[in-house]
This record gives structure tokens, C-alpha cells and sequence, in this order.
């Protein structure tokens, strides 16, 4: 075996600069085509797809946000019928949550955490181009089987017995349950590459101490996708078994138990809210700290505030079940559980706060988004408290209150950062500067639009309006605030046509960005816009926790990686000393075959279970193929 | 791409059918519903024309087929034929028809009655619901699981849920083995 291989000789030491990189470029090079962009490896180019293709989510569950506030515009609403209004909430809620928020998050951690922890490519870069296609896949299932009147009706939660075999008839929801499946196969893998990437790929000298915040944001959710997925993954395909061959595990006459659906898909659904949230404050500490012109106020009060709420995630799922009877002292617990998590999100409050007082800040967009982030952010917050309270949750539940509540936390707390991020990273991504004067159109319209649109829900729920509703009756005192919610809607929605304008007219003909158009402090700003394949010609050494700012100019650099095979520096966990050289795998387009031989099998196993026996063995297949020694020198470890 | 197409619009035309739920028949259709045209005997017949127009949606289309589940309870079915397997009636997942698997027949015995005590629920149900509950009381005798059929209820289990086709499990054949080449299958 050994003779077939080849063995990599060229040393990055023994070249000249310009050689360096046309040979670095050789090695690392996506080939131009279909049959390059369908076998890429590089966490780029996936990154980048994942992040268009979160974002084109994005604009489908807003088209059907506009149908709903269309709908609700008043009272006898005759443009959507029953049936249709309830695959619509369900896919505005499904899509939303796990087709753009949790992917857009891992996708922007798959695109920077490389560059920020200065490596050439994700680790497990084949799971990471599967993870892309698997995502893609439970993308089409969820909005084709919409487009075919078999789009999931169940409410985005799909809460047993509504879901369960008698009561949902057809394969709706096993499309749900499926497409969950999907989905979190796909953040799974992406979680995997982040811990990995981050545990044993950063940059020569990058401590534990001096890894960047968005960093350590993106390790805490990968812990957390890690832990709460599985219990969603053992929910949705227990609710696929109970529906097909007939099991009972959410059967009560047969010893099963209806609340465990709740149990299990919350103990997932809170962490949930967090796999979004941490990565966007991570984005926030970046984006404040480098447009106060100084390091962050508290970087290890920050951290500890991110490590805080992803182990309190998994400890408040129970306050989205208060009102299905729970013993008292359970109730006690959960709310004060639910109290404390505003303990850590105070502390980076204030860090923000703190550092953007100490700071001289340059009010471009990307400091804009973090401002509507923060004002919108704690007002989600303190409704949040008030929910977290078991009589006035037992009040609201279910109404147009916590529909207001989580959408100021989720699209406040979510995607204002969001916007900023990518308003911030976009030159890093393209190599383009997006307009400064459309993104704040963009800002205000989006901040205004959000806060006329949400704000007065929170009345209407407090006046009693359910959520879920398909139409309301003349004589109820609802129909002003909708309307006016309705009509800001527009606003909100010409916001983010103003944003999407941007981002296309940008990409084609935005203004050369150059390396670091912000004067940013961390890695990826070290490289050029967008970055070469090989990220980094010399892997840097870092000796501080903002390196672009200790060391302007010229960065420390590490040598002795082979130059003819795809090789990466593999460090320790902690201090980040040099252990080893690694290869990295070549491009390959096994992780396709995998993930459409799985993605077969998934869908098969909607309809007859026959599906797991038989649709396993083409899965077998690719997966050999995929690990089959392929005679490169990187086989060689 | 083209066989993308094709494939996306063939399954686009089977989806929209299986999956339709029309929450309020046309008055009109409901009418030509009724007009089944039954043979002297009354035992057999055709259903309309407006049936196939409408491809045959009570054997189909899984709504249908899960509110004839509900309407089974609801008027009472249950009384007579048990889960299926029969009691003071007859059972249905035996697989024997004593008027035939048709949709069609099943339709009749439900609207207009048959001797030995099975009452007519013209004017009970609406034609609708009578087609409704036909389409499903024939999955319960099916040999062949539908994906389309209902699936188990939250009760204790006493047979295999309907798109477990049941009856393939629990047929009893008798002294004379059937023979499923002759006549429809149900």
C-alpha cells in the first residue's frame, strides 16, 4: 500500500514567496465547473453557500410572514382559508427556525471560524460539504411538500396528540418530523467541525485567553447543538414511528405519555433559542469592540456569560409547559432558572455598554444593527421575565404576547446582530464594500418596521388574541392594532428589500474593500478579501487576543507545512503550542452520493419502514467510497 | 433536468390529490355524489361520473379517509362491527365482502341499508360523510397497505392500525382459498 502512495515532499521553507502561493493555490483549489462546486471541500465556498441559501430561507418564511399579517389585516379575512393558514404558520415557523436561523448561525461559524482561528480549512471538511447538502435536502422536502398541499400543519413545536396518528391525517407532519431530521444531521456535523476546529486548529499562541469572542460563541452553541439536538432527533422519530408502524410512546391508553413529546422537544426547542442567540452576541462583541476603536470591555466576564447560558439553556425548558399542570415546586424551579439566564445577558449588556462608553465609536451600519440589538434586545428580555412568572405566563400563554415576546428575542436578539454581522463580514466574504447610505435606509426601516409591526401585538395578546388564529370576528376590539401591525409590516418588509437590494448590487459592483476595510483586530482581516483557498500563505502566531491592533504591519508566522498536500497546524487546547501536522482531505464527491443516498432514505422512511433496511445499503455504499483510500498524500495522516 | 421536471409535475399531480383537504363540498357535487347507479339487485354498482372527475378522492386522499375514521366513532359503527373484526355484523378484516369490495357497494350498504339489521343512514349523514366513511371502512379490509390510510388511534391496541393493511394479517381464508385474480382488489 505503501508504494502507492504519493508522498508530499515540497516544503513551504525551501520557496520563494510568489512560488509559495501558486503552489499553495495548486493544492488548494476548487476546480472550476459543475463538477468542482458539487465536490468542494472548502469551508469558504460551502460557508458561503450555506449562508445564501439560509438567507433565500430567509425571504420565503417572510413572504409567507406577509401572507399571515395580509390575512390578520382584518377582521373575516377571506385570502387564505383554514387549512392553507395553518401549513402557512407552521412552514413561516418551521423554515424560520430550522431552515435560516440555526444554519445561517453554523454557516457564518463555518465560513469565519477558520479564518479567526487562522487555519486553512475546517476540520472534517467533507462532513462539513455533506452537512450542506443534507441541510439543502431537508430544505426542498419542507417547501416542496408545501408547493404539493403537503406542507406540514402541526404548529412549528408539532405538539402530540395533534401530530400524532389520530388526529393528523396524510403525511404532513411526518414531513415535519423528517425534515427535522434533516436538518439537525446537518448542525450536528457543523457542531463536530467547530468544537474540532476550535479544540485543535487555532493559530499557534492562540490561548484559550486570546480566542476571539465570535470564536468562543460559535464553540459554546456547537456544545449546546450537541447536547439538545439528539433529544429532538429521538422525539421526531418516535412521533414517525408512532404515526407508521404503530408504536405508542405518545399513546397514553397504551402506557405512553403525551407530555413526553413536550418534555423532549423542549429540552431541545429553549436550547434552541440559544443556538441562535450566543453566535449572534458573539458577533456583537466583534462588531462592538471594533467600532469603539479598543478591545472589548470584560473579555473573561464574556465568556463566562456565554459558557453560563449555554449550560442554563438546558436548565428552563419547563417554562414553555407552565400551563400544562406541573407540580408547584417544578414551576418554582423553572421560573427561577428562567429569571437567572437574565443574569448573564445583563452582564454582556453591560460589558457592551462599558466598552462602547470607554470606546470612540464610528457609527457605520454594522454598530447600527448592534444599537437596534441591544434596545430591542432588552425589551424582549423583560417580557421575557414577566413570562418567566407562572401567573402572568398562565395569562398570555398561547397569545399574541409570547408571539410578540419571541420575536422581539429572536429577530432583536437574532437577526438585527445578524445584519450587522454580515454588513460587517460582507467585505471579508465578496471582497466588496456594501453601501453605507442603503444600509442605513435598510436599518431604519427594518428597526421602525419591527417595532411598529411587534410592538403592538404585545396589546393584542394582553387583550386576548390568540396566536394561531386564521381569522377573527368583526365584533372583537382586535382589528385597529392589526391593521396598523399589518401596515408596518410593509415597512419592515421594504427594509429588508432595501437590504437584499444591497447585498446584490454590492456583490456585482460594491467598492473594493481591500484586507481590513475596518481596521479590524482579529485574524481574519489578515488575510486578503475575499481570502485566497489556503486562507493564509504562512499560518500567523499570535501572541495577543486582538493581533491585527498589538502587531500592525507584519504578523509573527509559522513555518515547515508541505506545500505539494493539503496540510494543516494542529495545536493543544489550551495554550495552543504546535502538535503536529495534519492533512486535510482533498476535494470529493462522496459526501453528495451520501447525503442524496440518506436524503432517499429519509424520505422513503415517510412511507414504509422497509426504507431504513434497504435504503441503508446505497448509504453503506457511499460511505465506503467515501473512506476509501484514494492513493493522495494526504491519506498519509 | 428535464426528467427533473417531469418527475417534480408527476409528483406534484399525486401529492395535490393525496394530501387535498376540501373543508366544504360544492352543494352540486355532493348532489351528483349521490346519483350512484346501482344494479337491480342493489347489491353492486357504478359510482357517478363525477366520482372519476374527481379521482376518486374517498379512497385516495388521506383526509378523507381519516375523517371516515372519526365518523366511524362518531355514528356509532363500533356498536356492531367492534374494531373491525366484527360482533353483532359482520367483520371487515376477514376480507370477505358479502356485497362486494367495491367503494361503491360499500356506499350503498352504508346510505340505504342492507337485510339482517344493517340500518340505512340516508338522512343520518350527508353524502358526503357516507363516502367518507365507505372509503375508510374498505381500508380496514385491505390486503395492501395504503400510505394514504389512517394510521393508529390513541387507544389500546387491538389489531393493526389500518395502513398496516391489517386484514393481510388477520385474513381468513376459509375452507376454499380465494382467488385474488378474479375481480377487483379491495
Amino acid at each position: 500500500m505503501t508504494d502507492t502512495i504519493r508522498r508530499a515532499q515540497i516544503l513551504d521553507t525551501e520557496l520563494k514567496r510568489p512560488e509559495l502561493t501558486s503552489q499553495l493555490e495548486e493544492t488548494w483549489k476548487t476546480e472550476r465547473g459543475l463538477w468542482g462546486a458539487l465536490s468542494t471541500v472548502d469551508h469558504k465556498i460551502i460557508g458561503r453557500r450555506y449562508i445564501t441559501t439560509a438567507f433565500v430561507f430567509l425571504l420565503l418564511g417572510g413572504v409567507l410572514a406577509m401572507l399571515i399579517r395580509l390575512q390578520l389585516a382584518g377582521p373575516e379575512g377571506r385570502l387564505i382559508g383554514p387549512d392553507r393558514y395553518n401549513q402557512i404558520f407552521t412552514m413561516h415557523g418551521a423554515n424560520m427556525m430550522f431552515l435560516f436561523a440555526v444554519p445561517v448561525m453554523e454557516a457564518m461559524g463555518v465560513y469565519l471560524v477558520p479564518l479567526m482561528v487562522g487555519t486553512r480549512n475546517i476540520a472534517f471538511p467533507r462532513l462539513n460539504a455533506f452537512s450542506y447538502w443534507m441541510f439543502l435536502a431537508g430544505g426542498l422536502v419542507l417547501w416542496i411538500s408545501f408547493a404539493l398541499d403537503m406542507g406540514p400543519d402541526v404548529g412549528w413545536f408539532a405538539y402530540v396528540p395533534l401530530s400524532g396518528p389520530q388526529y393528523a391525517p396524510g403525511k404532513r407532519a411526518d414531513i415535519w418530523a423528517q425534515m427535522i431530521t434533516f436538518t439537525e444531521v446537518a448542525a450536528l456535523a457543523v457542531a463536530v467541525e467547530i468544537v474540532v476546529t476550535v479544540f485543535k486548529q487555532r493559530a499557534p499562541g492562540m490561548s484559550l485567553d486570546r480566542i476571539p469572542l465570535f470564536v468562543w460563541a460559535m464553540l459554546v452553541t456547537s456544545f449546546v447543538v450537541i447536547m439538545a439536538m439528539p433529544a429532538i432527533m429521538v422525539a421526531s422519530t418516535s412521533l414517525i414511528l408512532d404515526r407508521l408502524v404503530g408504536t405508542h410512546f405518545f399513546n397514553p391508553a397504551e402506557g405512553g405519555d403525551v407530555l413526553l413529546w413536550q418534555h423532549l422537544f423542549w429540552f431541545f426547542g429553549h436550547p434552541e433559542v440559544y443556538i441562535i442567540f450566543i453566535p449572534a452576541v458573539g458577533m456583537v462583541s466583534t462588531l462592538v469592540a471594533t467600532f469603539s476603536r479598543r478591545p472589548v470591555f470584560g473579555y473573561l466576564p464574556l465568556v463566562v456569560a456565554l459558557i453560563g447560558t449555554g449550560i442554563l439553556a438546558f436548565g428552563l425548558w419547563v417554562h414553555h409547559m407552565f400551563t400544562t399542570g406541573l407540580p408547584r415546586l417544578g414551576e418554582s424551579f423553572f421560573t427561577a432558572s428562567s429569571m437567572a439566564i437574565a443574569i448573564p445577558s445583563g452582564v454582556q449588556i453591560f460589558c457592551w455598554i462599558a466598552t462602547l462608553w470607554e470606546g470612540r465609536p464610528v457609527f457605520k451600519t454594522p454598530l447600527l444593527f448592534v444599537i437596534g440589538f441591544i434596545v430591542t434586545f432588552v425589551i424582549g428580555g423583560l417580557t421575557g421575565v414577566m413570562v418567566a412568572s407562572v401567573p402572568f405566563d398562565t395569562q398570555v400563554h398561547d397569545t399574541y404576547f409570547v408571539v410578540a415576546h419571541f420575536h422581539y428575542v429572536l429577530i432583536g436578539g437574532a437577526v438585527f446582530p445578524l445584519l450587522g454581522a454580515v454588513y460587517y463580514w460582507f467585505p471579508k466574504f465578496t471582497g466588496r464594500m456594501m453601501s453605507e447610505r442603503l444600509g442605513r435606509w435598510a436599518f431604519w426601516l427594518i428597526f421602525t418596521g419591527f417595532h411598529a409591526t411587534f410592538f403592538p401585538m404585545h396589546i393584542l395578546g394582553l387583550e386576548g388574541m390568540p396566536r394561531r388564529v386564521y381569522t377573527y370576528q368583526p365584533d372583537l376590539p382586535w382589528h385597529g392594532l392589526n391593521l396598523f401591525a399589518s401596515a408596518s409590516a410593509i415597512i419592515l418588509a421594504a427594509g429588508f428589500f432595501v437590504f437584499f437590494i444591497d447585498v446584490v448590487m454590492s456583490a456585482r459592483s460594491g467598492n473594493p474593500a481591500g484586507d481590513n476595510p475596518w481596521d479590524a483586530p482579529t485574524l481574519e482581516w489578515a488575510t486578503s478579501s475575499p481570502p485566497p483557498a489556503y486562507n493564509f500563505a504562512q499560518i500567523p502566531v499570535v501572541s495577543s487576543a486582538n493581533p491585527l491592533w498589538e502587531q500592525p504591519g507584519a504578523l509573527n508566522v509559522a513555518n515547515g507545512l508541505h506545500t505539494d498536500r493539503r496540510e494543516v497546524v494542529v495545536t493543544t487546547i489550551t495554550t495552543a503550542e504546535p502538535q503536529a501536522r495534519e492533512s486535510s482531505p482533498q476535494n470529493c464527491i462522496w459526501p453528495l452520493w451520501t447525503a442524496i443516498a440518506t436524503s432517499v432514505m429519509l424520505v422513503w422512511s415517510i412511507f414504509s419502514p422497509w426504507a431504513v433496511v434497504w435504503g441503508s445499503i446505497p448509504i453503506a455504499i457511499t460511505l465506503i467510497g467515501w473512506f476509501w483510500p484514494k492513493g493522495t498524500p494526504e491519506d498519509e495522516a | 433536468m428535464r426528467i427533473v421536471v417531469g418527475l417534480v409535475c408527476i409528483v406534484t399531480l399525486c401529492g395535490c390529490q393525496r394530501e387535498e383537504r376540501q373543508l366544504r363540498l360544492d352543494p352540486p357535487a355532493a348532489a351528483a355524489l349521490d346519483k350512484i347507479a346501482l344494479m337491480p339487485n342493489k347489491i353492486g354498482g357504478a359510482p357517478p361520473q363525477i366520482y372519476f372527475a374527481l379521482d376518486q378522492p374517498y379512497e385516495t386522499n388521506a383526509y378523507d379517509l381519516s375523517q371516515g375514521k372519526r365518523l366511524y366513532t362518531w355514528f356509532g359503527c363500533a356498536a356492531c362491527h367492534g374494531d373491525g373484526q366484527g360482533g353483532i355484523g359482520p367483520s371487515f378484516l376477514d376480507g370477505w365482502w358479502a356485497y362486494g369490495p367495491e367503494t361503491v357497494s360499500i356506499f350503498a350498504s352504508i346510505r340505504d341499508g342492507r337485510p339482517h339489521g344493517m340500518p340505512a343512514f340516508k338522512g343520518k349523514m350527508t353524502t358526503e360523510q357516507i363516502w367518507q366513511l365507505a372509503g375508510y371502512v374498505q381500508t380496514i379490509g385491505a390486503y395492501s397497505a395504503r400510505t394514504a390510510a389512517p394510521s393508529r388511534n390513541d387507544d389500546k391496541q387491538t389489531r393493526p392500525a389500518e395502513n398496516r393493511a391489517p386484514a393481510a394479517i388477520l385474513f381468513d381464508e376459509g375452507p376454499t382459498p380465494v382467488h385474488p385474480d378474479q375481480g377487483p382488489t379491495p
